[in-house]
């Protein structure tokens, strides 16, 4: 029960009146870009990551962790409320959840969605807690042949299996990677791809390329059709939550099944969060078709509970993967990694032995927040909405400022804000194509580590590829690969075969990205 | 930017049903590949100029970008197939269904969406965003924060189609100054004062 010492400990640090503050600050913070269409828990985290640098580094993780939990949040309200889910995790909760809102259950759904999140989240952290010393001790045995085989996996997944176009996913990833090659070898200190300009020299910066993508590339593209396009503009909720005790006994196995679904999937990078969640949602769906009188259709509790469960417990063990494997499975764990980094620190197995403090802090603030994210949204979810009444050209307006407010602030430098000008262009035209944009990130995150395993690999081996298929954990890595494919262009075949386009439902997620 | 001048004031009128002409109709999405394809000529200029250190190990420092150069190549050869095969032509937006909407809102969406303009994008709206950002990002250094973000301020909010342009001044200068409130003087960091900085 070491682990059990070590995370009271944990919580020990994250009590002091100034760290709750923090979690509380980050919760509100999170929730309310969160809530904002078409703005996720990515781009919350995005646009408050430089503002994290002031602090020193517990505090900003403990901050990061309100965050990254409120946006998810934030995320779910509005896909119930609006049908408009800031992510594509939140799709699969738009479905039955914004039935439920329609019928005049909407305080119900927001209710169901906040304790779905609690309970998936809950459990997913205890998981981590005892799982994670164990994963960052099994992954001592990783070497340069089996990262390069797990960073293959992660690329595959997000820019191929994930994605709707192949093709657009892998132009994302490349050009992430590209990115990822700029500036400073840190094998042989050559000058790559920088042509004399010292800012490129410690690289093209991901927290700039990030806020471009993420943020900029939104305000851009709403501009783009903002006259044209009625479906652009905001629209306003009503309701107030509340679930009465059949509805609780209803919900209960859905929230446990999906928690059931997504925990798994954390630890596997296939994407992030929204593989579960339309699994958990497609469970149910079985299920209910089973029973005498099925409620779906007509907003079933349930097929909102299973993905709100799902997609929490599933970002929960994605952190534990981030912080054991220094592995980001989707583009909000890129992000923080970045931020790990911009600390001075590698997510790892040697991160639990260098800063303990710091995981079990983090840890522990992850529990913290999701607490404070019932109390805070059981009765305020209806708060939250009248963030909608801001002006859209003063939301918008005051989104720009964020972002150059952001990078200036981490970077000091105007050609800085030039590039998050370029990348914002980039972003702008990746939305207008509908090329994904998590693949980007992604490639941008995992470049390094997939080049320097794979240089380290191959150098240590003479030059000989057949190093990468030796060891019994790349080989797994490969098969559960191939597995993954197979499982998803199987799926993709039958549920177009069943009914021609059961996710166009929804509408047209604004924001790509993978939570 | 031939777009500016062909429907300036495209929502109130829709133009005479000019549809996005010829064969480029629902192939603007050209300029993905055209874009990796530039960025991977960008990756393999770099590997050509990089002045390796004699004895390194093979694979050295030019190996991936070139793997990613030439990937991207590949791509993005692909694509162009797949965009002259298959042209993508973009689909307004309406509500579906489920959406929790008025008639009339819906009818509007509807309306809004059979509107033929000759570019998908409203590229005015666009280069006042753009614009503004590029204008934020030069006079950042020598006007200073409140100026230039109060700038970038009007300049988003204008392209989001806002009507009052003179209290948006207001609105900006209050955001900015705010801004610089709470991050230069309470939080600390550095933003540029100047003009405004002897005073």
């Amino acid at each position: 029960m070491e682990s059990l010492s070590l995370l009271a400990e944990g919580f020990g640090h994250a009590f002091t009146p100034m760290n709750l503050l923090f979690v509380l600050v980050g919760c509100l913070l999170g929730t309310a870009v969160g809530v904002m269409p078409g703005l996720g828990s990515s781009m919350a985290v995005a646009l408050l990551l430089p503002m994290t640098f002031a602090l020193d580094p517990s505090a900003a993780f403990i901050m990061f962790a309100g965050v990254y939990f409120g946006g998810l949040f934030g995320d779910s309200t509005m896909a119930i409320l609006l049908n408009t889910p800031g992510q594509s995790s939140a799709i699969a909760s738009t479905f039955e959840g914004h039935k439920m809102a329609r019928s005049g259950r909407a305080p119900q759904a927001l209710a169901t969605a906040a304790i779905g999140a609690f309970i998936g989240g809950m459990v997913s952290c205890m998981v981590v807690v005892f799982l994670a010393p164990a994963l960052a001790e099994f992954s001592t045995a990783f070497g340069p042949a089996e990262y390069f085989a797990l960073a293959l996996f992660a690329f595959i997944a997000t820019s191929s299996v994930v994605s709707g176009s192949a093709l657009k996913g892998l132009t994302a990833l490349l050009i992430g990677l590209g990115l990822s090659t700029i500036g400073i070898d840190s094998v042989t200190g050559t000058e790559r791809a920088s042509f004399g300009v010292p800012q490129l020299f410690d690289g093209v910066s991901l927290v700039t390329v990030t806020v471009a993508i993420l943020a900029l590339g939104e305000v851009f593209h709403i501009a783009s059709r903002v006259r044209r396009d009625p479906t652009s503009r905001l629209l306003r909720p009503k309701g107030r939550p509340f679930l009465s005790k059949a509805e609780f006994r209803e919900a209960m196995p859905a929230w446990l099944r999906g928690t059931a679904i997504g925990l798994p999937f954390g630890v596997i990078p296939v994407g992030g969060a929204d593989v579960p969640t339309f699994m958990a949602y497609g469970a149910e769906k079985t299920l209910d078709k089973r029973r005498k009188t099925p409620k779906f259709g007509t907003g079933a509790i349930r097929g909102l509970a299973a993905p709100e469960a799902a997609g929490n417990a599933t970002t929960g063990t994605a952190m534990g993967a981030l912080l054991a494997l220094g592995l980001p499975v989707s583009a909000t764990a890129a992000i923080m990694l970045a931020a790990f980094r911009q600390y001075g620190m590698q997510p790892g197995p040697l991160l639990f032995e260098r800063s303990p403090e710091l995981v079990w802090g983090l840890l522990a603030s992850f529990f913290l927040a999701m607490i404070v994210l019932l109390i805070l949204n059981l009765p305020f979810a209806q708060v939250w909405s009248k963030l909608l009444l801001i002006p859209r050209p003063y939301l918008y307006g005051g989104i720009a400022v964020m972002c150059g407010l952001g990078v200036f602030a981490t970077s000091s430098s105007a050609f800085e804000l030039f590039l998050l000008l370029g990348a914002g262009l980039l972003g702008f035209v990746m939305r207008r194509y509908d090329v994904p944009l998590a693949p980007l990130l992604i490639g941008m995150v995992l470049g390094p580590l997939a080049e320097t395993s794979l240089r380290d690999a191959l150098i240590s081996s003479g030059g000989e590829p057949g190093v990468f298929f030796e060891g019994p954990i790349s080989l797994t890595i490969y098969g559960l690969l191939v597995a993954a494919i197979a499982l998803v262009v199987v799926g993709r075949v039958r549920s177009a075969r069943r009914s021609p386009a059961p996710v166009a439902e929804a509408p047209a997620p604004q924001a790509d990205v993978h939570a | 930017m031939t777009a500016l001048r062909a429907h300036d004031d495209a929502p109130a009128q829709p133009t005479e049903a000019a549809p996005a002409a010829g064969w480029f109709a629902g192939r603007s999405g050209l300029v993905v590949p055209l874009i990796l394809a530039a960025f991977s000529t960008y990756l393999l200029v770099g590997v050509l100029t990089m002045e390796v250190p004699e004895g390194t190990d093979w694979p050295g420092p030019d190996f991936f970008p070139l793997l990613v150069a030439i990937a991207g190549y590949i791509v993005s050869a692909l694509l162009v197939v797949k965009y002259i095969r298959q042209p993508e032509p973009a689909v307004p937006n309406v509500y579906s269904e489920l959406d929790d909407v008025s008639a009339a809102e819906r009818a509007e969406a509807e309306a809004a969406a059979k509107v033929r303009y000759r570019f998908f994008s409203d590229w005015r709206c666009l280069a006042w965003a753009i614009g503004g950002f590029a204008a934020f990002a030069l006079i950042l250094m020598p006007a200073g924060w409140i100026v230039a973000a109060a700038l970038l301020f009007w300049c988003v909010a204008r392209a989001m189609d806002s009507r009052r342009p003179l209290w948006d001044v207001v609105v900006a200068l209050t955001v900015s100054s705010v801004a610089y409130l709470a991050f230069d003087v309470l939080l600390g960091m550095n933003l540029p004062s100047g003009i405004l900085g002897g005073l």
